[in-house]
This record gives C-alpha cells, sequence and structure tokens, in this order.
C-alpha cells in the first residue's frame, strides 16, 4: 500500500492532517515552547500482578462500537457487503475490497505484501480487518483518521484499485440493481461516495471475531486451554513485555512502534520526521486470529509465530527509532513454546461467511 | 473524572526539585492523559509526568507552542512553558488516542 497514491489524492489530504489532529504537522519544527530538562520523579516499584488479575482486562465488549455519525442500519450493512465483494469498484472490475482482505485468510490476502492494480506488488501486508470497528487510527502509517476514510483509501490509489471516485460513482449509477439499494440504506441521500464509504465501513465494523477458547478461559473455563498456553499468558504479560502494545481484548492500544525490523520503510516516520522513534514506527496489530493471518509483519517478512517470537527475543535492529520496549528478552525455548502456545488460543470458530449475491 | 482543570485552582502537585512551584502535572497512566483540556496564563508551564508503565512521546505542533519531549520514560517528568496565547493540541506521537488541549491566555 504505497502512500504516494494517497499524497496525490485531493480527497485524502485533509484526511492525514486531520489523523494528526493537526494542520501542517510534518513541516513545523518544534521550537517554540520552552522544554526543560526531562528528570526522574518517584517510580513506585511495580508489584507482580497475579494472574487473575490481569483477566479483566481481556474481556470481551458487550457491543460493536459504531460512530454517531455513521450509525448501524442492517440496510447499510447489507449494501457494504455487495460493495465489499463487488470487483466493479475497481478500474479494472477485477479486484474487490475482498481480494486484499479474505474471509478466508484471516481477512487477510495471506500474502507477504498484498497485490495491487495490475497484480503489482505492493510495499506492505495486507492487514486484516477484523476487529476494525474498534481501531482509533487506520493504515500501517496512521494516515487515514477513521474507517470511513479507509474505505475509500485504496479504491481511489494508482497502486491499488485505481479507480477514480467520480468514474466509479458513474458506473455503480448504471448498475440498476444498486439504486433502489442505497435509497434504502440512505433515504434522501443516494448513491455518493460518501455514503458508498459508509456502507462499506457498517459492513467492515460486523467483521468480529468470534469467541475463542482464550475467552472461555478469561470467563472462568479453566479446562478449555492448556497449562503451557496459560504460562505463556502470563509470559506475553509480564517477562516478554507484549501486553505493553498488545494491549485489551483486541490486543492492540493502536500505537506506533519501530519493532526493529530490518526494513527500509519509515513508516509513521512519513508524517512525523521530527520525531525519532516514528522512523520505522508501524501502527501495532491486533492479535485475534493470529493463527490463520500469517505470514506476519507490516512487510510480511516472518512466516511463522514461532519466528516472530524469535525476533522479539532478539530484538531485532538497534538504532535510535527502535522501541524503547524492544530489547532483547532472554526467553528461553520453553517460554517461546509457551507464548506460541498462547498466541493459538486467539483463533476463534469463525462462521464461513457468505458471498452475496450482486446486483446487476 | 477527566475535566476541564484551571491552573488558578490546582494546588500545587509535589514533584522532586526543580519542578516549578505552580505547575499544573499531566499525568499518563493508563494511556490517557489526566485531564482532557487545561487552562493556564501565557508563560506559565505544565508538567507533563510519565506515571504510566510504558514510555511516551508527548508532542505539539500548534503555531507558536511547539514542543517535542522525545521518548519518556516511566517516572520522568519535563516542565513546558507554554509562550503563545491560544490553543494548543497534545498529543503522544506513539499512542493516537492520547489526546488533550492546553488553553493559554494573555
Amino acid at each position: 500500500m504505497p502512500p504516494s497514491g494517497f499524497i496525490r489524492s485531493a480527497l485524502l489530504g485533509p484526511a492525514v492532517a486531520a489523523t494528526l489532529g493537526l494542520i501542517g504537522f510534518a513541516n513545523l519544527s518544534f521550537a517554540a515552547a520552552i522544554v526543560g530538562e526531562m528528570r526522574r520523579t518517584d517510580p513506585s516499584p511495580k508489584a507482580a500482578v497475579a494472574i487473575n488479575a490481569m483477566k479483566p482486562e481481556y474481556r470481551r465488549p458487550p457491543s460493536i462500537p459504531f460512530p454517531k455519525e455513521n450509525p448501524y442500519t442492517p440496510e447499510k450493512a447489507s449494501l457494504g457487503k455487495k460493495l465489499y465483494f463487488d470487483t466493479r469498484i475497481s478500474v479494472t472490475s477485477a479486484q474487490s475490497c475482498a481480494s486484499c482482505h479474505s474471509p478466508g485468510f484471516g481477512w487477510g490476502d495471506g500474502l507477504a505484501v498484498g497485490v495491487g492494480h495490475g497484480m503489482a506488488k505492493l510495499g506492505r501486508h495486507s492487514p486484516t480487518i477484523v476487529n476494525a470497528a474498534w481501531g482509533a487510527i487506520f493504515m500501517w502509517d496512521g494516515r487515514l483518521a477513521n474507517l470511513e476514510e479507509q474505505a475509500l483509501g485504496p479504491i481511489q490509489s494508482p497502486g491499488e484499485m485505481n479507480m477514480p471516485i467520480e468514474k466509479l460513482m458513474e458506473r455503480l449509477a448504471t448498475i440498476a440493481e444498486y439504486k433502489p439499494l442505497f435509497v434504502t440504506a440512505f433515504p434522501g441521500t443516494g448513491l455518493s461516495p460518501n455514503t458508498l464509504a459508509q456502507a462499506i465501513s457498517t459492513y467492515e465494523r460486523t467483521v468480529v471475531s468470534e469467541q475463542a477458547p482464550f475467552d472461555l478461559w478469561i470467563e472462568g473455563n479453566e479446562q478449555v486451554i492448556s497449562d503451557e498456553a496459560k504460562r505463556g499468558f502470563v509470559i506475553f504479560n509480564t517477562k516478554a513485555q507484549c501486553s505493553s502494545c498488545h494491549e485489551g481484548w483486541n490486543f492492540t492500544n493502536d500505537g506506533f512502534q519501530d519493532i526493529g525490523l530490518p526494513s527500509a520503510d519509515v513508516g509513521r516516520g512519513q508524517f512525523l520526521p521530527d520525531i525519532i522513534k516514528m522512523k520505522h514506527a508501524f501502527k501495532t496489530p491486533g492479535l485475534r486470529e493470529i493463527a490463520r493471518r500469517g505470514p506476519y509483519m507490516h512487510d510480511g517478512s516472518i512466516a511463522t509465530l514461532e519466528q516472530v517470537v524469535e525476533h522479539y527475543d532478539h530484538g531485532g535492529v538497534d538504532r535510535p527509532s527502535r522501541s524503547d520496549l524492544v530489547k532483547p528478552l532472554g526467553l528461553t525455548a520453553q517460554e517461546k513454546s509457551e507464548l506460541v502456545a498462547f498466541l493459538k488460543t486467539l483463533t476463534s470458530n469463525l462462521d464461513p461467511t457468505t458471498v452475496p449475491v450482486l446486483p446487476r | 473524572m477527566r475535566k476541564l482543570t484551571s491552573l488558578s485552582f490546582v494546588v500545587l502537585v509535589g514533584l522532586s526539585a526543580g519542578a516549578l512551584a505552580a505547575n499544573l502535572t499531566i499525568t499518563q497512566k493508563g494511556r490517557v492523559f489526566s485531564v482532557e483540556s487545561v487552562i493556564i496564563k501565557k508563560g506559565e508551564a505544565l508538567t507533563f509526568a510519565n506515571d504510566d508503565s510504558v514510555p511516551h512521546n508527548i508532542i505539539s505542533t500548534s503555531k507558536g507552542n511547539e514542543f517535542n519531549l522525545g521518548s519518556q520514560p516511566p517516572g520522568a517528568a519535563t516542565d513546558v512553558t507554554f509562550k503563545e496565547a491560544g490553543e494548543a493540541q497534545i498529543v503522544c506521537a506513539i499512542h493516537p488516542r492520547m489526546r488533550m488541549t492546553v488553553k493559554i491566555t494573555d
């Protein structure tokens, strides 16, 4: 997903600034306020936390959050599903959202990096859309503020679906059966770039990981996961510090970290060039369904979960931008195995996804 | 409950030697700023104290009050003096959910 296509997009330019919360962010130097010297305060020693005390932070939320600007309706979600699976939203009519974010591959594509317009390889791994409803910021480099913006991004990106939004509006208008669906989902508005984005993002928000063995264990069923996996959960939260970034029920705080991968891609650093910790930093992905989602990392450079754990144990490339949380861990072979066993408990029995009949 | 806080009503939060006597301290535990919004006078300082378990990188790019605290480890604190009247948006570059506003009056 090369960012260049987005930078050229007049529609998405302001969105980048919006995600940063500020205008002209990347061009400002940091000199105006007076910053004192950093000093130590009183770091209270961290008490050891018992395993049962860790569990409440991992309870599943009771419902899917939908933004007040785009509340859920079944009509919107149904229309959005048709659009999500419709290849005609790409300029070649060969790619749909599901081409790169397929339910068959944990809502990714199973490839190291995505494949875009003209079958050209993209620069980054296609992220899953599972649990996107809880996302705080979107794309590996955080250049889009919400799921509605994200829905339109790849459609228009020259490297991906390469479809000018005006041309897409014209094409969808020629598909007779779409018109009543838009009218029903968006009374008084009908088809527009905004309603297209709202419909697709509403459907995407309904793609939620099902209850996994881990969830049943969190709720009190001690038999459903192995003792090895339970020990892995403790390591995840303590010695390995995974939960410093992969936190909460969806196992992400949506933060940006350089985890020491030997990649030239500067990631978030493209938008925050003056902040050293943002160079090579990418958004922390959630870990639900992670066993189905390989290969791993923003560049798809690591094939297996075992190798992922090895990477973190080693600490990767030691450079100024590397997260202070990423450093050699000294995990034993048994601890590494336990971590992987734990990660596999996050796989749910996803219901098969039916492919919709598309409007003609 | 996070709330709008005016420095004029804030009693000092004691920190290590060197902290300005009247500084309001903004803490960051749980990847959340302790207040959503604060009002101070031009030339006054806030103390950003990382009482969280992970590093933060607090910044503002609001015109006239730009700053970048860099990677601030747990247990560290830094004072920031705001020079320009107006509104400064404060964020953590690492954690995008962390946002607050500083209103600076003349």
